[in-house]
């Protein structure tokens, strides 16, 4: 059976029961509701997979579609949906998902008939955005978004290119795309060149590699079909589109498909929309996206990113953790861990562990990680390998022990960042390892027989 | 880095940030609390420091 969206939750309810919650109270996630369940569960530190199994639609009306939601926000889940142990859910996940983007699977075409997204096709004035349970985030989001990825194609070579983003419900048969990937913009800018129409197509809803798969850091000239089949594990099924037929493929098990051009020159209003910083992103003029279809399964299932949230923080987190564990060891060969923390939300900081032992070593370590994620990224935190980067006391720690202020702070600047911080256009590593150039103390420990002798279940009583 | 401006909704109070490509332009803004459009310069208060 083909990986989808409904196989996947089914293996969370049986590996990770207690990661699974269903909300099956009618709910309206355009009043905030969705969001404000999620709220009140990431305060209680708690992030289950959540399905609301009765939402309504944009219309009001009750939704035949119910919305998952938090689907990323524990890396166990994340593990799961790459087919990868859940207790090596940590550095081994990351190392995992840094092979897989360096491996292709080619696509496989499949006929109409066999594809579940052709099982309910909208055209013309019936490919209303309005009938999908669209999710209101946050108090002063623009409108409701759907989350999740866009897909175009370059007219040129004929490769595809998916990337995480986002479309706001502007009215009938209209989405404003806040397109902001370098890859889409220049298929865009061709289009507008050639003054024709850019066909595009957002997924919302397909088995959680798939997206896992789209924040890969690849090349423009990637095919991003075969990318992904590799996260999938197995060819991404593709089926034609309903609006270009056979010179626009399309995925053939995702839940809800929808097509639509954009026209050089119609521009939206979008945003503010709560960003994965935890900042609204500032009311912008954007491309605007005429729907022409809208697909889906018949029992469809709309996926929502709960953004500036674990959720939002692991799908591009993860995605990037590989990659500089990666760049820094061809660089060095000495690095033993890479993590992106929640408290740079996923992308604006890392914590590098290496195997210190020449001066200079922890800043080329900070540089290589920079200039591999060079657009968000704006802190580089590098630690001894002692330190376990997954443990945010222990690098902070690092920080206030090992850290001359004067010394190991390198401030770079003029070097751009997507995000509107406080740092503005600087870029920041922080050596915190220890000085090589001095005599320093050691950390102490316990003598390692002692701690494998003792058993805590053999000395308290329960 | 993005440059922006802060408005406010001459009709309901709301302040929210825009982009600086949208000072002094041509384009109506779009209250996000309710809907009301109007051009940044109508803004009681504006904030583009």
């Amino acid at each position: 059976m083909p990986k989808s969206l409904r196989n996947f939750l089914e293996q969370v309810k049986t590996q990770l029961p207690d990661q699974y919650v269903e909300v099956r109270r009618p709910i309206d996630p355009a009043k905030h509701e969705c969001t404000a369940i999620l709220e009140h569960l990431t305060r209680e530190q708690k992030f289950p997979l959540v399905k609301f199994v009765n939402p309504k639609n944009l219309r009001g009306e009750d939704s035949e579609m119910p919305i998952v939601s938090n689907v990323y926000a524990r890396r166990e889940r994340c593990a799961i949906a790459l087919d990868w142990p859940v207790d090596q859910a940590k550095q081994p996940l990351s190392l995992e998902y840094s092979r897989l983007r360096d491996e292709k699977i080619s696509p496989q075409v499949i006929s109409r008939d066999e594809a579940p997204v052709k099982e309910i096709v909208l055209r013309g004035a019936e490919a209303d955005p309005a009938l999908l349970p669209g999710v209101l985030h946050y108090e002063k989001d623009l409108c409701p978004v759907f989350t999740m990825t866009l897909i175009m194609k370059d007219p040129d070579t004929g490769i595809y290119d998916i990337s995480f983003i986002k479309t706001f419900y502007k009215g009938s048969q209209r989405l404003g795309c806040s397109i902001h990937s370098p890859h889409l913009e220049r298929i865009l800018d061709k289009y507008e060149k050639m003054g024709k129409p850019a066909p595009v197509v957002n997924v919302i809803g397909h088995h959680p590699a798939f997206y896992l798969g789209s924040m890969a850091l690849v090349p423009y000239d990637n095919d991003d079909y075969s990318t992904i089949g590799s996260f999938l594990r197995e060819p991404l099924r593709l089926v034609p589109s309903e609006t270009w037929g056979e010179d626009f493929m399309v995925p053939a098990d995702a839940e809800i498909l929808i097509e639509g051009e954009i026209v050089p020159g119609h521009k939206e209003l979008v945003d503010p929309f709560g960003e994965i910083t935890r900042h609204y992103q500032a009311q912008c003029l954007r491309q605007a996206m005429d729907v022409t279809a809208i697909t889906r399964r018949k029992d469809a299932i709309l996926m929502d990113i709960f953004s500036g949230h674990h959720d939002h923080w692991n799908l591009g987190g993860i995605a990037k953790e590989g990659s500089l564990y990666r760049a820094v060891d061809n660089k060095l060969g000495t690095v033993t861990g890479a993590h992106i923390p929640y408290s740079g939300c996923g992308t604006l900081s890392c914590y590098i562990s290496i195997d210190n032992k020449r001066d200079g070593d922890a800043k080329l370590a900070g540089l290589t990680a920079l200039l591999e994620n060079c657009h968000t990224l704006q802190l580089v935190v590098v630690v001894d390998k002692d330190i376990d980067v997954f443990n945010e006391q222990d690098v902070i720690w690092a920080v206030n022990t090992c850290c001359d202020f004067d010394r190991d702070i390198t401030i770079i600047e003029k070097m751009r960042s997507v995000f509107t911080m406080a740092l503005g256009q600087k870029k920041v590593i922080i050596d915190a390892t220890r000085p090589l150039d001095r005599a320093y103390p050691d950390c102490f420990k316990l003598p390692d027989s002692v701690m494998e002798r003792i058993k805590l279940d053999e000395w308290i009583e329960k | 880095m993005e440059k922006i401006f802060w408005v406010t909704c001459p009709k309901c109070g709301c302040r929210y940030v825009c982009d600086y490509n949208l000072r002094h332009s041509k384009h109506q803004l779009v209250c996000p609390l309710c809907k009301h459009t109007f051009y940044d310069e109508e803004s009681p208060e504006i904030d583009d420091r």
